[in-house]
């Protein structure tokens, strides 16, 4: 065994998760979901036109590094048990539909987080023909992480506030 | 009095026929109808009066039948199938009043359907060999006829009517033998000489006799591997005729297996019992299994009469083999299980039958996966059939759960007998009747909430209505004596004890029947249904009130989630085949489904698919593996055979001079 394969081993040996840093928390909705959701929640995402980088960012927020999972955060495959929907991308005009369908089929009370520049306002996207608008456009928003791509630090901070953990 | 009035039913039903036969058009259905209901009434009284007094109704004539006296006895045990018999009838008639499809309306299927059901009422009746194989096979052709009655437009009805005769009349050619060797072996072919001079006959006539018995008995039950007939009759028989066969016609089979086991022959060795229990537990899982994974709506009924017919075979056997060993109590307690779901059964499976014909009837089709949303449709028929699937898979309040329980009940004490043959049938039995009863669950949550909730799949479904009037009273009169029973068992448990009582050697230790309870006497055990039924119904209210009080915000009505799909239709509904899925795939084995799929491309390019159609097809394994194997060989030898007679004349001389020869040989 080779010394450099030994130093990788070591350095996964040695490897902790990221300094994420304090959680969000502040604004009402945020609280409020907080204190409802009491450490669990669960997400379903919706795609509704990105690049696939904040998609990126989000699958990484649960590798080992930042690990999400023990903060309460899970991915969910039905809108049927989650808490919210987890948007990414300007909405396009053929997911605006299944948005509206996806936000429909979560149970109340529900937020919708829209994760980067594109969700926010359309970003670099903004006027381009296939888009609808923004994903406030479609469905109310609860809660915005920006950044182009968001850190997954970020990303996890703001779901951490939500999830009150 | 009751002789008399046991002549006038058969002279009712005799009635009902001419009727059917020379009656104008106007009035056929109508008039053969009610005269078929007198005579079941008269059957009703008859029966009811027999299980009451005990005194046999006995009509005896020499002069009816040529060389053969005609004798009629009805006792305690036959008297219950007569009335069984009679209220499915009553029933069934009455729903035929609004019943208009699969050529009943015909002349022939008019007066043959009198003749069918008059032929049901007597069969229980005949005291003697000759007698009961002419009613037997009177009930056998007359049924017949009346699955065949639709064979001009459909060419599965002739298939099934083939069926249908050629193990029915296997079974008749068995009973026959059987009989005729147990008359002509205790000199005489009265039942009750027989019953009397069995005991003295050697091992083998007695155990032959049995043997061709439970085959000739087990044909008309449906008992696998003799139910073939049974999954194709039933669906292709129009709906009265399906619900009479299946709730009264198969009774007769279990009749005949006690009436030949244990009171012409008062019992025999364990092994016959063992038999007749091991033929019960392979009809039970055969059959439930079969019927959880169809997706025709009778053909799904049909099986699971074979897994009822099975449950009752089990109680069977488990009876004589308690008798066997001198566990007289728990025998009878066993036989009354065992009668109590014939009871169950014919109630239940008559009003399922029944609401099935119904659903036929409003939406064109029986098949589940063309059905859906029914129970909106059609406001009284849907719930009819709930109820009826609800007590078939033995759930509270209904009647199917008390003679469940008291199946499992007589099992279960039998096993601290120390026995070895109680030891090892019991717990089967016992898993047998978890599995099945597992498995009609799932069945029926299957064809109710393919069949009558969702969507309607097709325009015939969206257009159903509630049916006629009649109709929906034949098959309700039946769903409501389905829940009478269930929480007031003690209706009919005195009577099936009495009929039970009636066959030699079986007594009771006391009543099986305390207030409205259901106690067995003897042994610890005991069921209130009455309590069940009020406390399950307190628990819905206090479910019902408990989400009332929680519920902070009104129910919000959305889409099924169809993954955020724009276009959703109909066809993407859950299906019966999908359903059943999962248990087609574990239990491959048994059932070995074909798949077959099928993909046509665009003609432009073969990488872009027009339409894909998968054919899934379950084949009865009997069938495969024994039926149509005989088959061939029976037409192969015939293909051989059709080359020795070959219209030479010569041949023919040789052939007679060659018997000649033989027939000297063997007589010097």
């Amino acid at each position: 065994m080779s010394i450099m394969r030994l130093r990788a081993i070591g350095r996964r040996l040695r490897a902790r998760p990221a300094d994420i840093g304090d959680p969000d928390r502040g604004t009402p909705v945020v609280v409020a979901a907080a204190k409802r959701l009491r450490g669990s929640l669960q997400l379903r995402h919706v795609d509704a036109g990105s690049c696939n980088g904040c998609e990126i960012e989000i699958a990484s927020i649960f590798s080992p590094t930042y690990d999400a999972e023990r903060f309460g955060i899970r991915l969910e495959a039905s809108p049927r048990h989650c808490d919210g929907l987890l948007v990414t991308g300007p909405v396009t005009r053929n997911m605006a539909a299944p948005l509206r369908k996806t936000f429909d089929a979560v149970p109340q009370p529900r937020v919708v987080v829209a994760v980067g520049d594109c969700a926010r306002d359309c970003g670099v996207f903004r006027g381009a023909y296939g888009v609808e608008g923004a994903v406030s456009d479609v469905v109310p928003v609860d809660l915005e992480i920006p950044g182009c791509p968001p850190d997954p630090a970020a990303i996890v901070r703001a779901l951490r506030g939500l999830a009150g953990t | 009095m009751t002789a008399a009035l046991l002549v006038a039913t058969a002279l009712m039903g005799l009635a009902g026929t001419a009727a059917g036969a020379i009656a104008p058009v106007r009035f056929r259905i109508a008039l053969s109808s009610a005269l078929t209901i007198a005579a079941c009434a008269l059957g009703f009284v008859v029966g009811a009066e027999v299980l009451h007094s005990g005194h046999a109704a006995v009509v005896h004539t020499t002069t009816l039948m040529p060389l053969a006296s005609f004798s009629l006895a009805l006792d305690r045990f036959g008297a219950l199938f007569v009335v069984i018999t009679a209220v499915v009838g009553i029933c069934a008639m009455i729903f035929r009043f609004g019943y208009d499809g699969q050529g009943l309306a015909s002349r022939t299927a008019s007066s043959i359907l009198p003749l069918f059901v008059t032929s049901l009422l007597l069969v229980p009746a005949a005291s003697n060999v000759t007698t009961f194989l002419f009613l037997w096979e009177l009930m056998a052709i007359t049924s017949l006829l009346l699955v065949l009655t639709d064979h001009a437009r459909r060419s599965e009805v002739q298939v099934a009517g083939q069926w249908y005769a050629v193990m029915t009349q296997l079974g008749a050619a068995a009973l026959i033998l059987g009989l005729v060797l147990l008359a002509t072996r205790s000199g005489s072919q009265s039942f009750a000489v027989i019953a009397v001079r069995s005991a003295h006959l050697p091992a083998w006539v007695r155990s032959t006799a049995f043997v061709l018995a439970v085959v000739g008995f087990g044909s008309k039950a449906g008992a696998v591997p003799l139910h073939v007939w049974l999954p194709r009759a039933h669906p292709e028989a129009p709906g009265p005729v399906s619900a009479l066969m299946s709730a009264a016609m198969v009774n007769l089979g279990v009749y005949g297996i006690v009436r030949v086991g244990m009171g012409l022959l008062s019992g025999g060795p364990a092994w016959w019992w063992l038999l007749v229990m091991g033929l019960g537990a392979l009809s039970a899982m055969f059959g439930s299994l079969h019927s959880a994974t169809s997706k025709d709506l009778k053909r799904l009924l049909a099986y699971s009469t074979t897994d009822n017919v099975g449950l009752m075979l089990l109680g069977v056997g488990a009876s004589g083999l308690f008798a066997d060993t001198g566990h007289r109590a728990l025998a009878l307690l066993a036989l009354v299980a065992a009668l109590l779901h014939v009871v169950f059964h014919a109630v239940f499976k008559g009003s399922l039958f029944l609401s099935a014909s119904s659903v036929h009837q409003a939406a064109g089709s029986t098949d589940l996966d063309q059905l859906g949303g029914l129970l909106r449709r059609m406001p009284v028929s849907g719930p009819i059939f709930l109820v009826g699937g609800l007590a078939i898979a033995a759930l509270p309040p209904f009647c199917g759960f008390v003679s469940e329980w008291l199946l499992l009940q007589s099992m279960l004490h039998g096993l601290p007998s120390g026995d070895v043959a109680i030891a090892v049938a019991m717990p089967i039995g016992v898993g047998v009747l978890a599995l099945t009863g597992g498995l009609t669950a799932f069945t029926f949550t299957k064809a109710i909430g393919i069949g009558l909730l969702g969507l309607p799949r097709t325009q015939d479904a969206e257009r159903a209505g509630e049916v006629g009037r009649p109709m929906w009273i034949g098959a309700g009169l039946l769903a409501v004596l389905c829940l009478v029973f269930g929480v007031a068992p003690f209706l009919v448990i005195p009577s099936v004890v009495d009929a039970a009582g009636a066959v030699p050697g079986l007594h009771l230790a006391g009543a099986l029947t305390r207030g409205w309870n259901v106690a067995l006497p003897g042994v610890p055990g005991m069921l209130a249904p009455g309590l069940v039924a009020i406390g399950l119904v307190g628990f819905g209210g206090l479910v019902a009130l408990g989400r009332h009080l929680v519920q902070q915000r009104p129910v919000r009505l959305t889409e099924a989630w169809g993954c955020g799909r724009e276009l959703q239709t109909v066809r993407m509904e859950y299906t019966a085949t999908s359903f059943g899925e999962p248990l087609t795939r574990v239990f491959e084995d048994v059932l070995s489904p074909a798949r077959d799929v099928d993909v046509s491309h665009l003609a432009e390019s073969r990488y872009y698919t027009e339409a894909a159609v998968i054919h899934t097809t379950i084949d009865d394994a009997f069938e495969r593996r024994v039926y149509r194997p005989a088959d061939r060989m029976l037409v192969r030898w015939g293909a051989v055979a059709r080359r020795v007679p070959n219209g030479s004349v010569h041949r023919y001389l040789a052939f007679g001079l060659v018997a000649l020869i033989v027939v000297l040989v063997v007589l010097a």
